[in-house]
């Protein structure tokens, strides 16, 4: 059961990669099809939802972990935020043509959720506290 | 082998990270190359295969070495069947990438969109699926 949960939440953890990746080919200035960002978006989607669902059956599911150990809890709260962020970035994306200051503030954005997603990379490596 | 997993010894969180952030921008590398040129746009997707998903195989199947050595699973007889997978599935992805990144490096050159692109599509395609299988190897740890 652990495997298989761990399989899934990995999986999850690597379509939030993919969109990622993606939209720092946006930030950088590459001119990327919208069938690309469709697919970060998707990506994005539903890499949130299984990191979270699997990540807090993962858990649940683990003895020697509890669910209120601060790493997780610091885990969820950077989720929050990155999850925040991914809406603002694509209503920005999805919305009429931006001048220079909104290209500006959706690569922030993007390098700020990149930094999270990061992060929450590392919570869950070194799992401070646990 | 689960519960090892979960509670592996300090000293190896480094390697697993620089490893799992390799894997991450490689997969994401490699669906852009494949979104890119499924859209007809050749050059970035030779672009994308030659500037960031070489450079991204190479930092992941670095760290993977420095993690097995770390965790000295080449020393174990019979290698592990998990281990067996992640090499084989990486080492044959790499060349399947340098063949992608030949086929789509000449389509660029030549303006084309027709089979050289199939190519390029199909064989970056078998390379995505190849890493979902060596996902699944690292977590479920078959024996």
């Amino acid at each position: 059961m652990y495997d298989w949960l761990l399989f899934l939440h990995l999986i999850s953890a690597f379509l939030l990669g993919v969109t990622v990746v993606i939209y720092s080919a946006v930030a950088i200035g590459v001119a990327t099809p919208g069938r690309t960002l469709f697919v970060a978006d998707r990506c994005w989607d539903v890499g949130g939802l299984g990191t979270l669902i699997f990540g807090i059956w993962l858990a649940l599911n683990l003895d020697q972990y509890d669910f209120f150990d601060g790493w997780i809890l610091g885990a969820l709260a950077l989720w929050f935020v990155a999850t925040g962020l991914g809406q603002s970035i694509q209503r920005r994306m999805n919305a009429p043509e931006g001048e220079g200051d909104e290209t500006r503030a959706l690569a922030s954005l993007h390098w700020i959720r990149t930094i999270v997603i990061i992060g929450l990379l590392v919570l869950m490596i070194w799992k401070p506290g646990a | 082998m689960s519960v090892l997993a979960a509670i592996r010894p300090d000293d190896w969180n480094l390697a697993l990270f620089v490893h799992l952030l390799g894997a991450m921008v490689l997969v994401g590398t490699v669906v852009f190359a494949i979104t890119s040129t499924s859209a007809g746009n050749m050059r970035l997707g030779y672009r994308t295969l030659l500037w960031a998903v070489i450079p991204s195989w190479f930092v992941m199947r670095i760290a993977a070495q420095w993690l097995a050595s770390k965790e000295k699973l080449d020393d174990l007889d019979p290698e592990p069947a998990w281990v067996g997978i992640g090499y084989s599935t990486s080492e044959g992805s790499l060349l399947l990438l340098i063949a992608a990144t030949i086929c789509a490096g000449i389509a660029a050159r030549r303006g084309s969109t027709g089979g050289l692109r199939t190519a390029t599509l199909v064989l970056v395609a078998i390379s995505l699926v190849a890493y979902g299988v060596a996902i699944w190897a690292m977590s479920t740890k078959p024996t």
